[in-house]
């Protein structure tokens, strides 16, 4: 219970800094270009607007899709409520991906052709990206993902064969695998390993990361990997595997309940004993801290793909005191990314003026939004989003009622972000 | 050398959980001739339910892992009474629709009273370190699981051999209508059997939720593995059962070690190679 009122003591602290900033009633997404191609009234476009979103919603995963529906219910509620876009209300729908490429493929199908969505959203999966991804030209609709990390979405599908009707919001792997390098290259630890998800994201994480360690720090080595398939409920195996081979430092890609139950069963076996840095990309997810709590070691470095501590702006502590008063929760990064992902669609239909989906490609396209994570600036070569996420360690803070991060390392996006044309690593 | 060692302890942990499930399956098998396709969703029944008794109870772990499966072996009373009992005579399509059911049943409960997120609830105190062993920390916990699966071994071949009701069972087993022609009230016993079969399943579950995590779904990945286990001791044999789990247990863990690209498939293939050479079973009894 004690946590419960630390929470809500730290709430009335956001909400009187707000009410003094006075930017708790106002939008916190905006497009920051300064010209606007049209806003008058021409009659409703379209009405509701429908959004169809797909997260991965049972299951050891499950955790994202909840968090993933608060966001979007906020940002959704909100537009309504102050007009909708352009006069039409907007309507969301969301369903199972369930981590699997056809399942993502049919949801979207049933969304365009049955259901009748103007735009689509969400992806927790990046091999559900990827299949989703992969029949948007056919589909025609403008899809922002808000997850799905895989850099072959933004880099192969958009810039090399052409589907510009697919966007990203979310830091993309670069933040797993690059990001972490750089960060990593500081650490003594010349002897790392991976635990790895064993399917797109998790081998793309450590091939980037890998690559980008070796040339910071030539000294390093790579002396073992253990691979885990989704729903592995004993990673006994894959942690002696890896532990025999006297790492210094394990680098792993589990997300959501994965991460805990391979965290929990890593301290068991006595690991981070022995090791002196563990990193875990996704580690910094609200499911994942609340799942382990006090168990959390603090020899983890972890990030995510937006901190809710980070940046210290109006916009962003605006954020999470709506997030928090109306869900009792601090938003977790995938409630950001599709929050901030709707107010995008929203700022494109309004620029456009239209739902032809040339054209609200082409007003996203080099669009500079201001939202909770920061300024975000949409790459028009891969539609990319371009703003960067910290990496920091795991520290136990009395004041939330799940661990947080400290010693914060803020790379800037540009020198982690692959650039076109995305040569080979 | 040491490590192979250590590898191989791990992997027996993992047997135990594979051990408990496959017997009742094994058991419902032999005696009910039915192929309880549903047994996996008694492990993830008997993890929730120990998990909210835990909750319920003061958070005792231990007054939950004796509440939680006797609860589970109550749903199996209700199913074997009301629902397989209708289905003995008919063909066995008609025993596996049903038990699916029972699967997508169980699936969409859970996901109503327990929410669809898995759920991790922490060791019970005491097992909650870890022992040196073979100069590597070993989990306390996983210790406790290999010395566990053993004992309930030997108790279930205690009840079966040296007990008048175990006789009865295999008597039942072996010649149904013998055992009735003698006064055998062989439908009781044969809910008596399906109770049993579902407590174990429902112990495996119980006893996984201090290490793995509680969620939904976590019943048709075990259900798989239980079934190889089955397949490959022979279906009905208990000791088959036994024996079977600590094969895929250790193949599991050293297939990760020296076959990572391979090792899902491996299962797959000794099951493929025991139908091939010994379509019974290693410890099964060759139908006439």
């Amino acid at each position: 219970m004690g946590s419960k009122e630390v929470g809500r003591r730290d709430f009335l602290k956001y909400g009187i800094s707000l009410v003094g900033t006075g930017v708790l009633g106002s939008q916190l997404v905006y497009p920051l270009d300064p010209v606007y191609a049209q806003t008058e009234k021409k009659g409703k476009i379209k009405d509701p607007i429908r959004i169809g979103a797909q997260a991965t919603l049972s299951g050891p995963f499950g955790g994202y899709g909840q968090f993933m529906k608060m966001g979007a219910q906020l940002a959704v509620d909100e537009i309504n409520s102050s007009g909708g876009i352009l006069g039409s209300k907007v309507e969301i729908e969301f369903r199972d991906e369930e981590l699997k490429p056809d399942v993502a493929a049919k949801n979207a199908r049933y969304f365009v052709d049955d259901w009748g969505a103007d735009f689509l959203t969400g992806l927790d999966a990046s091999s559900s990206a990827l299949g989703v991804g992969a029949i948007m030209g056919e589909l025609d609709r403008v899809l922002i993902v808000t997850h799905g990390a895989t850099e072959k979405l933004t880099e192969n599908l958009v810039y090399k064969q052409g589907i510009k009707q697919i966007f990203r919001i979310s830091v993309p792997v670069y933040q797993d695998g690059i990001a972490a390098a750089i960060v990593a290259k500081d650490f003594p630890a010349k002897r790392w390993v991976t635990i790895g998800a064993d399917y797109e994201y998790g081998h793309t994480a450590w091939n980037f990361f890998k690559a980008t360690l070796k040339k910071l720090r030539p000294d390093v080595e790579f002396v073992e990997e253990a691979w885990a398939k989704f729903l592995t409920s004993d990673f006994g195996a894959h942690i002696t595997k890896v532990m025999a081979a006297n790492p210094d430092g394990i680098y792993s890609t589990q997300w959501a309940g994965e991460a805990v139950t391979l965290i929990k069963q890593a301290k068991l076996f006595g690991v981070f004993d022995k090791i002196q840095t563990w990193m875990t990309p996704m580690g910094a997810a609200m499911d994942v801290l609340e799942g382990l709590g006090k168990e959390y070691p603090e020899k983890a470095w972890v990030t995510c793909r937006y901190w809710f501590q980070y940046p210290d702006t109006p916009e962003n502590k605006a954020f999470v005191a709506r997030f928090y008063k109306r869900w009792n929760k601090y938003p977790h990064y995938v409630s950001e990314t599709t929050y901030s992902a709707i107010y995008a669609i929203k700022a494109a239909v309004e620029k456009a003026g239209t739902l032809s989906t040339p054209e609200v490609i082409k007003a996203l396209e080099g669009m500079t939004l201001m939202t909770p994570a920061g300024k975000r600036y949409i790459r028009p070569e891969d539609h990319q989003a371009v703003y960067q996420v910290p990496w920091g360690r795991i520290t136990h803070n009395p004041e939330y009622p799940f661990p947080t991060l400290t010693d914060l390392k803020v790379i800037p996006a540009e020198e982690y972000f692959r650039k076109p044309p995305f040569v080979e690593a | 050398m040491r490590t192979f060692l250590f590898q191989g302890l791990v992997g027996l942990s993992e047997a135990m959980y594979l051990w408990m499930v496959a017997a009742g399956l094994s058991l419902i098998f032999g005696v009910l001739r039915v192929l309880n396709f549903a047994h996996g969703s008694l492990y993830m029944l008997g993890a929730y339910l120990t998990f909210y008794f835990f909750g319920l109870l003061g958070h005792n772990f231990w007054l939950g892992l004796v509440i939680g499966p006797v609860f589970v072996a109550g749903i199996g009373l209700l199913m074997e009474r009301f629902f397989l009992r209708l289905v003995y005579r008919l063909e066995v399509a008609y025993q596996l629709l049903l038990t699916f059911a029972f699967v997508l049943i169980f699936n969409d409960l859970v996901k109503l009273i327990w929410g669809p997120i898995y759920q991790a609830p922490p060791m019970p105190p005491g097992l909650d370190s870890s022992l040196s062993i073979l100069g590597q920390a070993y989990p306390l916990y996983n210790l406790f699981i290999i010395l566990v699966g053993p004992l309930i071994a030997l108790g279930l071949w205690f009840l079966l051999e040296k007990t008048r009701w175990g006789r009865l069972i295999v008597a039942s087993a072996s010649d149904r209508e013998m055992a009735s022609a003698l006064g055998v009230n062989v439908p009781r016993l044969y809910t008596w059997v399906f109770m049993l079969g579902a407590w174990l399943a429902a112990l495996g579950g119980a006893l996984s939720i201090p290490i793995r995590p509680v969620s939904p779904g976590m019943g048709e990945i075990i259900i798989i593995e239980a079934f190889i286990v089955a397949v490959i001791g022979g279906l009905g044999s208990l000791k088959g059962a036994f024996i079977g789990a600590i094969l895929i247990g250790l193949l599991h863990v050293y297939g990760v070690f020296y076959v990572p690209v391979f090792e899902m498939a491996l299962a797959f293939i000794l099951m493929a190679v025991v139908l091939i050479l010994r379509p019974w079973g290693l410890f099964g009894t060759r139908e006439a």
